[in-house]
């Protein structure tokens, strides 16, 4: 995000899994940046385990618009694999994707995954990441959200030290371990950089 | 959310609405839940607990029309009040709404209407703003979430100076965006005190009265013009001309900082109504071509249509634009003939949806199940169900097909009764205990009288709660109701939809389906969302304390 655009991102998973808490904290940490945000959700029956969406706008211009340019997306997070593919054609051409490989099979006619995930490998700009395994790991099993954010965080202009209070503050009311957990998988995904394509 | 030294915060455009009412010195707030229109009133519940409520008071009603209600007495007796609705609420509340037009307000009195152009969460997409204008009431639209505090503060004042309602227009998307909001000091709620002896006899609508004031309803229509002129603002520029309003101002202001040549647009921007005739002929004095972006119905565009025929009107009503559904940045390029991006090039494998469904374990589940293997055993292979609004709702898809109408509230009982009346055996209507107390009783007194084969089913787990679990205006007093209201113990049925019950409810219903007499059958169980977030304990303290429902 260098010039004056309007840096667009969605944020996508299913009702449930914590999409629109990701995108407000997008939003926040923009907001704490200085720069204009703004941020729409899905409400009511669509959150009921359907395929959500938030999206967030980030400008160093007013922003007045709450839904994106359909093909001008410049950045996906999905929280589930399906979901990524279902937002790629609200991406513009150069777009970064990053999502989460773990499928949540909640449905009779979800596709093979090995399909959906070839299907991701060959987009370009998509970073895989194994929320499972670093749930796993991390002995955390909430981690995946954080994991992604933090990787998502190297596409923003915003500073390491807002994300951290940012989540810092999203997670007090939860308690100190919560917050360094969520920290931890954070930094994890903040290492975590494109395969050079 | 944190605060800065500007007193600003993020904010939902509903929280916006919500808050600026607290600092305009509210003191009732009431509605009906309603997607996009429930954070309103939930961020003034939250902070009314948060801080104290002396003095003030957030309450769900049984539906809009009371609700409506409430607001009108609370401002009756000079305090600020709020209420709060999805626009097909504002059906439900039309007789308060229009006659409250009549009787003129005493404090000030703000009625928020959440519309939802491409029907997220609804079933039509009526337009508030002909309901305004129905009434005679102004209307004023924000587009983003500052404007919705802004102009929230505003229309008290407008209220008690017009002392009329005002409407506040939100549509879905600005309800449900959160922006950087600005908040002004909090005051203390205000007291005008009771109607004096002047204006008492404006609230008793008895011809004569009536009469005298719709007259001056009608006479005062200047000084709504004149409120709205305030906000509404022209701007000459090109031959080319564009009208906005709500998301429509919205995405057009944001396209001008892409796309410098419609900047340049003599432009017309309607933020309040009614919108007065010399701004129209301002426009269509200025241009030889108007764009009118609006959400959603053609209002603003018909008003222009009716008094040009030189001026090339583009709009939904000439196909520029969809007549159905909403505006975003892609439509309004589309519109204008801009430039389109360049798009990531999609997956070319097919893409299964994923519609909504109802929670794994949800009692519904097991209610449907039951009743489709007691259709089967009675030998009804293609059973016509009639449903109603709420999460079973979701039971009208595959796998259950467990209904087959969704019409508006309350609408399954009325539908079930009358069929049964005409010849359907057996007839079952589906509603939810909130649906049922919204718009189901008076129904359920018919069905006492009418000797048929309809069978009212009641998905009973008080609580409302597709809109996310707000609480139901009673609990528990269903059976006791339906009895009061004449039917016998025996036709009342109370199952508990769980899969160990299955066998027992199934034969239950085959028993009750094949009787030729009105039965009510109760499924009940607890939400399981509800139950996680807790929300039962306060229901049931309540219960032991001996009261039902709130206080
Ligand atoms: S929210 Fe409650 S009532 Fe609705 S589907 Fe889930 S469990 Fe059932």
């Amino acid at each position: 995000m260098s010039s004056d655009k309007l840096y667009g991102i969605i944020v996508a998973g299913v009702g449930g899994q914590g999409a629109i808490t990701l995108a407000q904290l997008f939003l926040g940490a923009a907001w704490r940046s200085r720069l204009h945000t703004m941020q729409s959700e899905v409400h009511g029956m669509s959150q009921r385990g359907g395929s959500v969406n938030a999206q967030i706008s980030i400008s160093k211009a007013e922003v007045t618009a709450p839904l994106l340019l359909s093909g001008a997306v410049d950045l996906l997070i999905s929280m589930e694999p399906l979901e990524a593919l279902r937002y790629v054609p609200f991406l513009s051409k150069n777009a970064t994707i990053i999502t989460s490989t773990e499928p949540t099979i909640n449905m009779d006619n979800y596709p093979d995954i090995n399909l959906i995930l070839g299907a991701l490998r060959e987009i370009p700009g998509t970073i895989l990441v194994d929320t499972a395994e670093h749930a796993k790991k991390l002995a955390n099993k909430n981690a995946g959200n954080m994991v992604l954010l933090g990787v998502a965080s190297n596409y923003t202009p915003i500073d390491k030290t807002i994300w951290h209070t940012i989540i810092e503050e999203r997670f007090a009311s939860k308690g100190e371990k919560v917050v360094v957990k969520n920290i931890e998988a954070f930094d994890i995904g903040k290492k975590i950089i494109a395969p050079s394509s | 959310m944190s605060k800065n030294a500007k007193n600003e915060s993020l904010l939902l455009g509903d929280e916006a609405v919500g808050f600026a009412a607290i600092d305009a010195g509210l003191t009732g707030i009431f509605g009906y839940p309603g997607t996009p229109s429930t954070e309103v009133f939930e961020a003034v519940e939250a902070e009314f607990k948060k801080n104290g409520v002396a003095n003030r008071v957030a309450r769900w009603a049984a539906n809009e029309k009371v609700g409506y209600e409430f607001a009108l007495g609370c401002s009756y007796i000079g305090k600020r009040s709020m209420v709060t609705m999805k626009h097909v609420g504002l059906n439900v509340a039309m007789d308060p709404f229009v006659n409250s037009a009549i009787t003129g307000v005493n404090g000030g009195l703000v009625v928020v209407v959440a519309d939802d152009p491409g029907m997220h969460s609804s079933q039509n997409e009526q337009d508030s703003r002909y309901l305004a204008d129905f009434a005679n009431l102004p209307c004023l639209e924000p587009s983003t979430p500052q404007e919705a505090y802004d102009f929230t503060t505003y229309a008290f004042e407008l209220s008690e100076k017009l002392r009329l309602p005002v409407l506040l227009r939100l549509v879905t998307r600005l309800a449900h965006t959160r922006g950087v909001v600005a908040r002004q000091e909090m005051k203390e709620p205000t007291d005008l005190g009771i109607p004096n002896s002047e204006s008492r006899f404006n609230w008793v609508l008895i011809p004569s009265n009536a009469r005298l004031q719709y007259q001056r309803l009608r006479d005062n229509f200047g000084q709504l013009l004149e409120a709205a002129d305030d906000f509404n603002k022209f701007k000459k520029g090109d031959r080319r001309g564009v009208v906005v309003s709500g998301m429509g101002k919205a995405n057009f202001d944001q396209l001008c900082k892409e796309e410098a040549t419609i900047s340049k647009f003599s432009k017309l921007e309607v933020m309040a109504y009614p919108l007065n005739d010399s701004l129209i002929d301002k426009m269509l004095e200025s241009c030889d071509e108007i764009y009118i972006f609006e959400e959603n119905y053609p209002y603003i565009e018909d008003k222009f249509i009716a008094k040009t025929r030189q001026t090339k009107i583009r709009g939904r009503r000439d196909g520029t634009l969809n007549i159905a559904g909403e505006l975003d940045p892609g439509v309004l390029r589309q519109a204008l003939k801009l430039s389109m991006p360049e798009k990531k090039k999609g997956p070319t494998i097919d893409l299964p949806a994923r519609p909504p469904r109802m929670c794994d374990g949800c009692g519904h589940i097991d209610a449907y199940n039951a009743m489709k293997e007691a259709f089967n055993i009675i030998g009804v292979s293609d059973p016509r169900v009639f449903g109603d609004i709420g999460c079973y709702t979701l039971g009208a898809q595959p796998p259950f097909e467990g209904i087959d109408t969704c019409v508006e509230m309350g609408a399954s009982l009325g539908m079930a009764l009358g069929a049964a009346m005409s010849g359907q055996v057996p007839s079952v209507g589906v509603i939810g205990d909130s649906t049922f107390f919204h718009s189901g009783l008076p129904t359920l007194i018919s069905l006492v009288e009418s000797k048929v084969n309809a069978n009212f089913v009641i998905m009973d787990n008080r609580i409302t709660a597709m809109t996310g679990q707000q609480e139901v205006v009673a609990t528990d007093i269903i059976p006791q109701l339906a009895q009061a209201a004449g039917l016998l113990p025996e036709q009342v049925h109370i199952l508990t939809p769980l899969p160990k019950k299955h066998e027992e409810n199934v034969k239950k219903l085959v028993e009750i389906f094949k009787n030729n007499r009105p039965d009510l059958i109760i499924f009940k169980r607890d939400c399981i969302q509800a139950m996680r977030k807790g929300l039962y304990a306060k229901i049931n303290e309540e219960k032991k304390a001996g009261g039902h429902g709130h206080e």
